[in-house]
């Protein structure tokens, strides 16, 4: 039997730079601190030997363990209720071995999985009982992360599972109408649901300048930040919104800024469209994937992705309201940062596994 | 799954991922848009708004100018003076570290008490906090053999605003005293880093009250300089990036002459009393001192409240500037004036002479107004009457006048109005109308009233200061120069015009009052080797009959009549006009004689 590795050269390259520049941002928002940029650079390696590893399995493996892997999220989720520390008022971690992870992470691997692997024979349109069902599975998903609570993991995961739910065909005039009951339910949603830390969020987005101390802090110093970095930015290190502490969150979910700020338009530009490229490049896989699971896996995953990119950058450059949304490849994160490693090796797989006939 | 069944659901799977991922693409195009308008479009906007944020302007005080007198002797000065600074936020424990520290300084109770309660207040930010005051040499050297066990603590130099001469000058040259950042302004600075500012002072903020202090507080202070600091969001100064250097307040020259003041000081001898000396020939205030004073070192660098209490309810007023604020009758100084004013309306002349019965009756109703010595002058003419004092002459010279004509003549003198250039606060005294005191007292003008004013007593109040002018308008023959501390001429005022030959006679008749053998200031003749024009005056404060009356309302200090001179000397080229007054000194000749004596004599031996 022929020995092969699969693996994409594109994907990978653009993956590793994205990580390279990710360090070197983060080694100038830590303030030169080697230790921050050591334990990264560990995430990462952990990543890509993830990453490669993940590849190399058939994806017939991801529609096998789609269930099971589904089932273990919600485990761990009641094992995070149950024993996970609280941090900052929220209980989102597990501590197994020294090392603690964002249990929640795991959805958003399972949760598309599980739905492409329970839509991948459905006829064209998705039915209703089917939809209810996806809906259900995904609300109750996004429910385990909200609760914790942690509003930007919960929103990518139920979006995880509702782009693969969409992909599949989900029915037009079904879309249609729950738009527009949303629309109607809106004004219920802003005065019952939302709480009033949220509700300042979004008012503050319109009118940062009414309380420039308190809640419009991050977004007019992130949008000096930018605007300050002009074409070429200050150079390497010499950010002064950055270094004087005035951008918050420079190592996570702020490090756009740090590097629109430091490496100017040209950084941004060179940034935007590595994650081009690899969009691209997924893209192309999800389109010439070799059956409708793998189709649905990647094409719901390549959404999820773009959606956590444009969010993060819009609240960054101060359009939408403040999430806590981390940057792909670049922020901080030991948890997040793997499980994006693995949903990449998910991709390539799919992308290079094409020996069966197609479906 | 069918073929075509399946190959619909691909057409369908590839139309919805590209439609979305188109949709994707517009709305990262628009962040790429949103990125370049901030970065490229307005990135002046926001590359100013990050400078501004990262820096910290502080205003660094500069030295205040000193004033000097027209020697060039040091009236109020700067003194380096050593505080023990500490840095709040750097001690960890307070009562321990006041324990160490307290164990080889002393430190009264108060202070350590005031101290605590400021402590927390300051260890917010990197605020100094001063814990003992103006230390000794032997208290520096103990804390700097120490310094290594105190961290958060050290010597540092502030300056403090002391005259050598604390009370001297005190009314003339006002203090400084603590201002609030409110007051300082300088343009780029907000107002809210005033806290940070650097201060030279012990004090801090300073700023002139009263006086010249206040006058020419603005040259005086000079102009602050800027540190700029490069800070974090926090408002932590992280380094200094760049330093304009302040300008130091310019000295201020003044015409005040220290050894005039200080024998003004010596012979007004604690009395209350003002003495005010011009220069003739510049107009310039050489002399203006208040009786009795305070210290400005005091006022200047925190007073304690108990001493602060005493001079505020001191009866003897020493806050009161008397030179420029004390109203008082001018009484027979005001002689010389009506006799002019008789001479240019020919209601009087050289030749003419009256009968002095040591009385006049006011024709209209009878009245009885008095003079000082009973039985009179006898026969006296218009120098015998100045010479002697005759109030009878004076009676009937202001009887004659027309009161709208006197009040215009005594207002072209200076009476009535505020006259210096730049003394802070001047009174302008009291020159009575008609229309005044029916606005007043709702009472009609009475000749009486006209008939006291020929002897500068009833309504008329003068200041010192305006005495002082008065002298030099006599001296200067009709012209005079407005009051003020610099030493060029101030313009020049011609107010009365008389023929040279009345000048002259007024002059000889002012000249006897004090060298003559008749003279009221006689006594003064032998106390210098120059000769001096003079006119006393003694102020009733009581009108009375008789010296009976007199002797018996005299008990009463404050009730005793207020003794008044103007002098110019030396004649016949007078450079000095004096005015001294001394509340409820009784003689003009006697005791306010001497002070303006041994004021000319400084002003003129210098």
């Amino acid at each position: 039997m022929k020995f092969r590795i699969y693996g994409d050269w594109i994907i990978t390259l653009c993956i590793l730079m994205l990580t390279v520049f990710g360090l070197f941002f983060l080694y100038s928002a830590s303030d030169g601190n080697t230790e921050t940029v050591l334990k990264q650079l560990a995430f990462i390696i952990l990543g890509f030997v993830l990453f490669f590893l993940v590849a190399q399995l058939d994806p017939e493996n991801f529609r096998r363990l789609a269930y099971a892997s589904l089932a273990a999220s919600f485990l761990l989720m009641l094992i995070t209720a149950l024993f996970g520390p609280e941090i900052n008022g929220a209980q989102r971690w597990i501590r197994i071995a020294g090392l603690s992870f964002q249990s929640s992470e795991l959805f958003k691997i399972s949760l598309p999985l599980t739905m492409a692997t329970f839509l991948q024979f459905k006829k064209l349109p998705i039915s209703m009982k089917d939809t209810f069902f996806c809906l259900f599975i995904i609300a109750i998903s996004a429910l385990t992360v909200v609760i914790q609570p942690d509003l930007g993991t919960s929103l990518l995961v139920a979006l995880s599972g509702l782009f693969v739910l969409f992909l599949a065909g989900l029915s037009w005039s079904f879309i249609g109408v729950t738009c527009g009951l949303l629309i109607i339910a809106s004004p219920f949603i802003w005065n019952n649901l939302l709480r009033p830390f949220q509700k300042e969020r979004i008012l503050t987005l319109f009118n940062p300048e009414s309380d420039p101390f308190g809640s419009g802090w991050n977004i007019i110093q992130s949008r000096i930040a930018i605007g300050s970095g002009g074409i070429s930015g200050k150079g390497y290190g010499e950010g002064s919104q950055t270094h004087f502490n005035f951008l918050p969150e420079t190592e996570t979910d702020f490090i756009f800024a740090v590097a629109a700020e430091e490496f100017g338009f040209i950084g941004v530009l060179i940034i935007l469209s590595l994650f081009l490229i690899l969009s691209l490049r997924t893209l192309y896989f999800a389109l010439n994937a070799r059956d409708r699971f793998c189709r649905l896996v990647v094409g719901g995953l390549l959404l999820t992705f773009l959606f956590n990119l444009l969010v993060n950058i819009s609240m960054v450059i101060g359009l939408i309201p403040v999430v806590g949304m981390p940057l792909p490849f670049l922020s901080k994160g030991g948890s997040s940062m793997i499980t994006l490693f693995i949903l990449f090796g998910i991709i390539m797989s799919i992308g290079t596994h094409k020996t069966l006939m197609q479906r | 799954m069918q073929f075509e069944e399946r190959q619909k659901e691909r057409n369908s799977f590839s139309n919805r991922a590209l439609v979305s991922f188109i949709i994707f693409t517009v709305l990262f195009l628009a962040v790429l848009g949103r990125i370049f308008y901030l970065q490229i479009t307005t990135n002046e906007t926001y590359l100013t708004a990050a400078e501004s944020n990262r820096t910290y302007t502080v205003p660094v005080q500069s030295l205040r100018g000193k004033i000097l007198d027209r020697n060039g002797n040091v009236l109020v000065g700067n003194k380096a003076t050593f505080d023990l600074i500490t840095i709040p936020a750097k001690i960890e424990n307070l009562d321990a570290f006041l324990a160490n520290i307290t164990e080889f300084l002393s430190i009264s109770d108060k202070d350590l008490e005031t101290y605590k309660k400021l402590f927390n207040s300051k260890a917010l930010y990197n605020r100094e906090l001063v814990l003992l005051k103006d230390l000794t040499q032997a208290q520096i050297a103990s804390f700097e053999v120490r310094s290594f066990r105190f961290p958060g603590a050290f010597v540092g130099k502030r300056y403090r605003r002391i005259s050598e001469y604390p009370e001297l000058f005190s009314h003339a040259l006002g203090y400084t005293s603590r201002a609030s950042a409110a007051i300082a302004s300088l343009p780029g600075i907000p107002s809210r880093n005033w806290r940070d500012a650097e201060f030279v002072y012990a004090s801090g903020l300073i700023s002139g009250q009263l006086g010249l202090e206040k006058i020419y507080d603005d040259s005086l202070s000079g102009s602050y300089g800027k540190k700029i600091y490069e800070i974090d969001a926090k408002g932590r100064l992280y380094n200094l990036i760049k330093f304009e250097d302040g300008t130091p307040g310019e000295d201020l020259y003044t015409s005040l002459d220290l050894l005039a003041q200080q024998a003004a000081h010596e012979a007004i001898d604690g009395k209350r009393g003002a003495v005010v000396a011009i220069h003739l020939p510049t107009g310039s205030l050489n002399v203006l001192y208040s009786s009795p004073s305070f210290s400005i070192n005091d006022f200047a660098n925190g007073i304690d409240q108990q001493s602060f209490d005493a001079i505020i309810q001191d009866t003897n007023k020493p806050l009161f500037n008397r030179a420029l604020k004390g109203r008082y009758p001018p009484a027979s100084s005001i002689k010389p004036a009506i006799a002019l004013y008789g001479l240019n309306a020919n209601l009087t002349s050289w030749e003419r002479t009256i009968e002095d019965p040591g009385f006049f009756i006011l024709p209209e109703d009878g009245r009885v107004y008095r003079g000082w010595r009973e039985g009179g002058h006898g026969s006296v003419d218009l120098t015998k009457a100045i010479v002697q004092s005759s109030n009878t002459y004076f009676f009937d010279l202001a009887y004659q006048s027309d009161i709208n004509q006197l009040t215009t003549h005594l207002g072209n003198m200076g009476f009535g109005k505020s006259l210096c250039i730049d003394c802070f606060d001047e009174d302008s005294g009291l020159l009575p109308t008609p229309e005044w005191k029916y606005a007043q007292y709702n009472r009609g003008w009475f000749t009486g009233d006209t008939v006291n004013m020929g002897v500068g007593q009833g309504y008329i109040l003068a200041t010192p200061i305006q005495l002082a002018y008065y002298a030099s308008l006599l001296a200067n023959k009709g012209t005079a120069r407005l009051p003020h501390f610099g030493s060029k001429p101030s313009p020049e005022i011609t107010s009365i015009e008389t023929s040279n030959f009345n000048w002259s006679k007024l002059h000889k008749a002012l000249e006897l009052v004090v060298e003559g053998p008749s003279g009221t200031a006689r006594r003064l003749s032998e106390l210098k080797p120059f000769k001096v024009a003079a006119k006393t005056g003694t102020a009733e404060l009581v009108s009375l009959d008789s010296k009976e009356a007199y002797a018996e309302i005299r008990s009463d200090v404050l009730q005793r009549d207020h003794a008044i001179i103007i002098a110019f000397g030396p004649v016949p080229n007078p450079e000095y006009a004096v005015s001294v007054v001394i509340e409820n000194g009784e003689s003009g000749g006697l005791v306010a004689g001497p002070v303006a004596v041994e004021v000319l004599k400084k002003l003129i031996e210098r």
